[in-house]
């Protein structure tokens, strides 16, 4: 990135301050940083050479918020089929507690074989359906927690309390950037709203901002402050950008033992550069028409997810490491929270991603992207087969089992794994947990998550845990 | 984007090289008579505990030895492994191992290569001829997890504190107080001289930042430099340190370690009622100099204490700091996490102990078993889960602690006034009550009648007057509504005359006399208990003796176990070795930008060793000496030559100690992220110092930021312009929305302790500080009292904004460069004159010599 004028060592030593929190950082990094020019500061962000061959080297987590129901969606439970209404015993736990006995709500949609593979989808993708052959599902997903705050930090960050960096902080602190003009962490959130919890799902935590995710707005100035303001033209803010450049550089010739004073000169042709870069990014005005219609840009319904969909490959294209996208927002409906009318609900929200994301794919693919672009599709968790409430088709949440998918970047296309039982209500066979994901997801990126630590509290802390996790090989080529 | 930041650890290697080249003879392989003793202890001390927590798992374990290397003994090591040598004595720095844990071409360990002081450390020991102990008759006999024994209580952090002699030195003048010989001493030792003293702007300036956490005004620089009395700077230290000011950059310090935050995380990140009395309370703390041993028994125990006062109940809010889930999916693994979660805390925050490590097994590098990670834990399991609301309410007596007498005592209780008072109380409860149920009436007709979840979601505040809403006109009149929002409003009026008798706060509760019965937990699962543990200290800090802590048996009617107070006599005692040490070395990292030991919340194995362990020791002392009171420990420091050297280095300093860990020169930072807005403020004469506490100030957050919460705008509220332009301590921390201004420049993220901040160049600082809406419109603030202050004069325009954030005269060439931008910007750029002058105060803003400190 940017060789900040020929400077001593001095940097490592002054921004020490107190801080040492990087200690296994160090084994981390090892060679890119040890065998660092003496003259280059250490900059994070840098791109890494992987621990391992990278199958992938870009991440989309399409992340449904709400928890959407895996038995109506991609797993085909026949065994429901003329059970509507029927009270059974079955062990549950969402929201409204433990349960031990329900009435059955049979899925509210056809299943139908697509694709060379023969997989089951429900009639609410339709368009995705035709994808199938490159998509590996995982039936047999768990996490710790229905409930949606504490279940989505853990799909964010692996723990059921907050305060530990997310997925995407962890990929760019392994891997660093490949584009110093965009974030590499980018957040594009469901104009209803943010996800509960907030920030929270995609802080850095104690790691530095810098590995925190950047909220990007699909429309208007992407990124906050990045526009100048309405009443400055670009030549009046160059003119205060050179000016401070002129004192400022003269500062740092009499502070000559501290290059970081040389790193924020910088820093402002970095940002100058960013207002630029970061709104060539997202205009897609210079995609064609059929390109965005392939995304359902033209379509009222499609248009939002579509364009953020749309987004996502050109960050891609711009070496963006970690987009996530979030379908729902808000409180209720507003997200995949099918408490109350099931078909409503899911109607609403699946109609509007299908054929984005249908979009996504094949566009991926015709570019030659998709097999360096890791794809994930998933909420908190899934729901249950039972009602909630004594009347209505809404589901309460269901961590025990749900449904999880992945394409692209070293994914096995057309598989499948696990399963729930016959009901759909909890992971029978191969159960795979979030740390399992998480694991896949780092192994692809040619990280080994077993070494991807970060030295905090006096622990070698991991995305996956302590203890670890094994990726899920089953749905890896 | 950029960071800058990161630490010693990274130094490349050959620089390492040339400090070890600097401390030991090179050639030295045979180990002399006379040094068995010296290179046996320096075995003991630093190199066996990294061969345990590091190495001996694979080279030393009994079952198998990886690629036949044994470390168990200096015979087993010098033998070899299956490929040869591992370490050459006849040339140590072609040694295998070398290569090995400097992750050369080998990599050792395979996990992460070790600290950047253990490999020092190592290196040295190779260098010696690797000597082993000759207690142990050379032989390391244990592997796993480290072990608690005499080896252990020798770890340095863990013996008591010495009473170090103040070091000989040549130069005698340049020692002003014993700080001075011990810097001195060491410099002298490897050849080296102080930096010159910093001139007497640039030393102001430090001294105020680092006091007070904001800049001198020019007038105050002036009267400094018109002062040629001898004491003129000791005068200045002493006014600082008496000023509100000093406890308000202090207590943010504080409020780092303890993780403060305001709200409680994750889910719906609700309000912690009155958090903000905590910290008050330790603004106060801070100004009145507590003693910090008092301190720590407010904050531990202030409801326990023999005489408890309504600042040792609000202190108890310690415990009700943390993230909490109000909707666990777990309730019991939810219970303990918040146990972890103090454990944690207290451990790193007082002791500089990482125990918290030790949950779900043996502590894997310090040595803390498992068991005495939940001894430790039991000192807290009378504790009470956190609620919402009242349920960790507690009335602090505020008015009627000195009314109430004391007990035995010829102080009798007021019992007239105190029935005065609470006639008072009760019809304030009355009226209360009155309108709680009258709200209540409301929500409990219109809560049956939702739809689906939507009865669950009404549960939460947060949800109500949006789900009013939805059904208005169907499932609740508009009038109904109305009348809802007045009783909200008209509670909040009332609660504003809550009697002191009534004043509540945040506060530890217990669930009585008798705590819950503590296991150890197997990996730390709450529902596989194992056996049963008593309180008890670490036990790595007791004499091996030592019995587990005698707990007085409680009254009946007490309302906790009195299991805490043990603690807090335990870590505030002058006996205790890390206390007074952690102390002290935080009041030094916060002076000179690092501790004398960097890891200041780990003194453990994997903790940077001090820099200058006699140095630490003396201040150690010193604190206890008086009367654990903080005020003299500063004013030591700051009239030390040590405080007042130069940020310029002599020209050999960076060469021979990059890292300055002998403290040749002052280390330029930057500001901190509160010192920042701060700053931002005060040169622009417009912050508020009239705020000195009471509840939270909420500045403006722009609304693409809101937009990421779920309800946008929710839990932040409004504040007065005036009020927003308080000092940054007094905004509001809610955890799941920081000010972008704070968070941009490394404000922590609040949900665990953060013993020293990063400090990150990145562009978007640059972005906030050019295009931001806060300095946009400070730089119209500063514009416009630049502007009532010197007139119309371009020229005086500049000189008055460059003098106020440089702290110091410009000299002509910067004011004319000023002037050369606002005549370009009036003549190319279109603008008029006022803009043009704007534009130079943003400018400003944004100079490094601004943002930095010397």
């Amino acid at each position: 990135m940017q060789n900040f004028c020929g400077n001593t060592r001095r940097e490592f030593i002054w921004q020490t301050g107190a801080g040492f929190t990087g200690v296994a950082l160090a084994g981390m990094l090892e060679d890119s940083f040890f065998k660092a020019n003496a003259a280059q500061p250490f900059n994070p962000l840098a791109p890494k050479k992987p621990h391992r061959d990278a199958k992938a080297t870009s991440v989309i987590f399409l992340y449904m918020y709400g928890g959407p129901s895996h038995i109506d969606t991609f797993e085909y439970k026949p065994a429901l089929n003329g059970m509507d209404g029927k009270t059974i015993d079955v062990k549950t736990f969402g929201r409204g507690g433990k349960k031990t006995s329900g009435r059955i709500v049979e899925p509210r949609w056809k299943f139908k074989q697509y694709g060379k593979s023969g997989k089951y989808v429900s009639d609410l993708f339709p368009n995705l359906a035709k994808h199938v052959d490159d998509i590996s599902f995982i039936h047999s997903m768990t996490a710790d927690s229905p409930i949606h705050g504490s279940a989505m930090i853990q799909m964010n960050t692996g723990k059921i309390q907050s305060g530990a960096p997310c997925m995407g902080s962890w990929v760019n602190y392994g891997l660093g950037s490949e584009n110093a003009n965009l974030p590499g962490f980018v957040v594009m959130l469901d104009p209803r709203g943010g996800p509960i919890s907030g920030a929270k799902n995609w802080s850095s935590g104690y790691m530095p901002a810098q590995y925190e995710g950047t909220l990007f707005r699909s429309q208007g100035s992407p990124i906050l402050d990045l526009s100048r303001r309405a009443e400055m033209s670009d030549p009046q803010q160059r003119r205060i950008l050179d000016t401070l450049s002129q004192y400022n550089s003269e500062h740092a010739l009499h502070n000559k033992d501290y290059s970081a004073l040389n790193a924020r000169v910088a820093s402002y042709e970095l940002a100058y550069r960013m207002q630029s870069s970061a709104p060539d990014a997202t205009d897609i005005s210079k995609e064609t028409l059929k390109t965005q219609s392939l995304y359902g840009i033209d379509n009222p319904k499609t248009a939002v997810f579509g364009r953020q969909c749309l987004l996502a490959r050109r960050l891609v294209e711009r070496g963006v490491r970690f987009i996530q996208l979030y379908s729902g927002g808000a409180h209720n409906d507003d997200n995949w929270d099918a408490h109350g009318d099931l078909e409503k609900n899911h109607n609403l929200h699946a109609g509007e991603t299908d054929l984005p994301i249908a979009g996504l794919l094949a566009d991926l693919k015709q570019r030659g992207l998709l097999e360096s672009t890791l794809i994930i599709w998933g909420g908190e968790f899934g729901r249950q087969p039972t009602a909630e409430y004594a009347k209505g088709s809404g589901r309460d949440h269901n961590a025990y089992g749900f449904t999880m998918w992945m394409a692209g970047g070293g994914i096995k296309g057309g598989t499948t794994v696990g399963c729930t039982d016959e009901i759909g209500n909890k992971a029978v066979e191969k159960p795979f947990h979030v740390k399992h994901l998480h694991a896949t997801v780092l192994d692809r990126m040619g990280l080994d998550p077993e070494r991807l630590t970060y030295f905090y509290g006096g622990l070698d802390q991991k995305l996956v845990g302590v203890e670890g996790a094994e990726p899920i090989k089953d749905i890896m080529l | 984007m950029l960071l800058l930041r990161w630490s010693k650890l990274f130094l490349p290697v050959f620089f390492v090289l040339t400090l070890i080249g600097m401390f030991i003879p090179t050639q030295k392989v045979v180990q002399a008579e006379g040094n068995e003793k010296t290179s046996a202890a320096f075995f003991d001390k630093e190199v066996q505990p990294i061969l345990q927590a590091h190495c001996l798992n694979c080279h030393g374990a009994e079952k198998k030895i990886k690629g036949g290397i044994d470390l168990t003994s200096r015979e087993k090591l010098l033998k070899g492994g299956d490929n040869g040598d591992v370490v050459a004595l006849s040339n140590p720095e072609t040694s295998i191992m070398l290569d090995a844990i400097r992750h050369g071409e080998r990599k050792m360990p395979p996990r992460g290569k070790l600290p950047q002081s253990q490999i020092d450390t190592l290196e040295k020991w190779i260098k010696m001829g690797v000597p082993y102990s000759i207690n142990s008759s050379g032989v390391v006999k244990h592997h796993g997890p480290p072990k608690v024994d005499e080896e252990a209580r020798k770890f340095w952090a863990f013996k008591p504190v010495n009473i170090s002699t103040v070091p000989q030195v040549k130069n005698h003048a340049w020692v002003i107080n014993p700080i001075d010989a011990f810097i001195l001493a060491k410099l002298e030792e490897n050849k080296m001289v102080p930096a010159a003293t910093a001139d007497k702007t640039t030393l102001l300036r430090r001294l105020y930042f680092n006091v007070t956490g904001l800049p001198p005004a020019p007038k105050e620089i002036e009267s400094f430099l018109a002062d040629n009395s001898p004491d003129a700077y000791e005068k200045r230290v002493d006014l600082l340190l008496n000023s509100n000011q000093y406890g308000e950059n202090w207590a943010r310090h504080w409020l780092d370690l303890v993780r403060y935050g305001e709200t409680n995380s994750f889910e719906r990140d609700g309000l912690k009622l009155n958090a903000w009395k905590y910290r008050d309370y330790v603004i106060s703390s801070f100004n009145s100099d507590k003693p910090y041993n008092q301190f720590i028994k407010e904050q531990l125990a202030g409801d326990e204490l023999e005489k408890t006062t309504r600042d040792s109940m609000v202190a108890t809010a310690y415990y009700r700091l943390g993230i909490w889930d109000d909707e666990p999916a777990d309730r019991e693994l939810s219970y303990f996490d918040q146990l972890d979660d103090i454990v944690s805390t207290t451990g790193q925050a007082f002791l500089g102990l990482t125990i918290g490590c030790a949950r779900c097994h043996d502590h894997k590098i310090d040595p803390f078993p498992q068991k005495d990670y939940y001894r430790f834990m039991a000192f807290f399991h009378g504790i009470n889960s956190y609620g919402n609301g009242s349920a960790s309410q507690r009335v602090v007596d505020g008015e009627i602690q000195e009314l109430k007498g004391i007990v035995n005592s010829s102080r009798k209780p007021d019992e007239k006034k105190l029935r005065e008072l609470e006639v008072k109380a009760q019809e304030y409860d009355r009226d209360i009550n009155n309108i709680n149920q009258k709200i209540g009436r409301i929500e409990s007709d219109f809560q049956p009648k939702l739809p689906g979840g939507q009865i669950d979601d009404f549960k939460q505040d947060i949800h109500k007057p949006l789900l009013f809403e939805k059904h208005l006109g169907k499932l609740i009149s508009k009038e109904e509504y109305e009348k809802w929002k007045e009783l909200i409003k008209q509670r909040e009026e009332l609660k504003k005359t809550r009697p002191l008798i009534r004043e509540t706060s945040l506060a530890v509760i217990e669930q009585g006399p008798k705590a819950r019965d503590t296991f150890i937990l197997v990996r730390g699962m709450p529902a596989a208990k194992g056996d049963k543990v008593d309180p008890g200290f670490p036990t790595v800090m007791v004499p091996p003796t030592t019995t587990d802590p005698k707990i007085p048996e409680p009254d009946a009617k007490a309302r906790s176990s009195g299991r805490r107070k043990i603690l807090a006599d335990w870590i505030a005692s002058p006996e205790n070795p890390l206390t007074s040490r952690v102390m002290a070395n935080r009041v030094w990292q916060f002076h000179f930008g690092r501790g004398i030991v960097r890891s200041s919340s780990n003194f453990g194995y994997m903790g940077t060793p001090p820099t200058h362990p006699e140095l630490l020791d003396y201040l150690a002392n010193q604190l206890v000496a008086n009367d654990w009171k903080l005020k003299p420990l500063h004013r030591l420091i700051l009239t030390s030559n040590a405080f007042k050297m130069s940020s310029k280095s002599v020209p050999i300093a960076v060469a021979k100690d990059p890292e300055n860990d002998l403290l040749s020169h002052f280390d330029l930072r930057r500001l901190s992220a509160e010192e920042l807005r701060d700053s931002i403020l005060a040169v622009s004469g417009n912050l508020n110092l009239k705020k000195t506490n009471g509840p939270s100030i909420y500045p403006i957050i722009p609304r693409e930021v809101l937009a990421g919460q779920s309800v946008p705008g929710s839990g932040w509220g409004k504040s007065t312009p005036t009020e927003a332009a308080s000092r940054s301590i007094f905004v509001h921390i809610k955890r799941s929305l920081a000010l972008p201004i704070l968070q941009v420049f490394d404000s922590p993220d609040p949900d665990s302790p953060c013993p020293s901040r990063f400090t990150t160049t990145q562009p978007a600082q640059a972005l906030a500080l050019v295009n931001g809406d806060f300095a946009s419109e400070q730089a119209k603030v500063l514009a416009e009292d630049v502007l009532k202050t010197v007139g119309n004069n371009s020229s005086n325009q500049v000189a008055e904004t460059l003098r106020r954030v440089f702290q110091r005269h410009p000299n002509q060439d910067e004011i004319d460069r000023g002037i050369r931008f606002i005549n370009d910007s009036i003549q190319k750029d279109s603008l008029n004159a006022n803009e043009a002058f704007q534009r130079f105060c943003l400018l400003a803003f944004n100079l490094n010599e601004f943002i930095y400190l010397n």
